[in-house]
């Protein structure tokens, strides 16, 4: 699980049938000390996760596929949980 | 999923026999202070390293699209393919606003 920083979002009305209807928020990976490291990644976000809210994102394909309920989607990054 | 632009597209003359039909494009992963104007139009190519991914969703030069590297760019194939990078969306709009370093973030005491 990656530490992230939500930090904006990204549509696409043409994408993959297992991603339609899903909100795809901007994730910014942080390191120890809560600071920026590397580029955004794109999660799909089943949790309501709001802007500049810090959240878990998984890169693990199987538990996306069965977050979609789609076993032939290619989706990988997830939003796991909120962190309060 | 990375967001990468379309620069261009690969031609193969040699390849597997499942790579038959397929179409494959050059993406080029966007700089985080790109993000901002991303799908405005064609963005400056950056120095990060190019991929060559799959495609099934007709993006072509200029578009902004998600890619997906890893063992998940085989998921859509019902047969076996050795790939590893895949087009997963074309994004029309990406709102980019990162916290700037002196905004007070709002720390909750438990």
């Amino acid at each position: 699980m990656i530490h992230c920083l939500v930090v904006g979002h990204a549509v696409s009305m043409h994408c993959h049938p297992s991603l339609a209807g899903r909100k795809m928020l901007l994730c910014q990976p942080l390191d120890a000390n809560k600071a920026p490291s590397g580029a955004p990644l794109v999660a799909v976000d089943c949790f309501g996760a709001g802007l500049h809210s810090e959240v878990f994102v998984s890169t693990d394909g199987i538990g996306a596929r069965h977050l979609v309920h789609d076993n032939k989607s290619p989706v990988r990054h997830f939003i796991q949980g909120v962190i309060d | 999923m990375r967001i990468c632009q379309i620069i261009g597209r690969v031609t193969l003359n040699v390849s597997d026999p499942s790579y038959r039909g397929g179409r494959w494009l050059l993406a080029n992963p966007l700089d985080p202070g790109q993000l901002g104007g991303a799908c405005g139009g064609m963005q400056p190519v950056t120095k990060q390293f190019t991929l060559v991914a799959y495609d099934s969703l007709g993006a072509g030069p200029g578009d902004v699209v998600g890619i997906v590297e890893g063992a998940e760019a085989m998921a859509p194939f019902d047969f076996s393919i050795p790939i590893d990078a895949i087009t997963v969306a074309i994004f029309d709009t990406i709102h980019y606003q990162p916290v700037s370093p002196d905004a007070a973030r709002p720390v909750h005491q438990a």
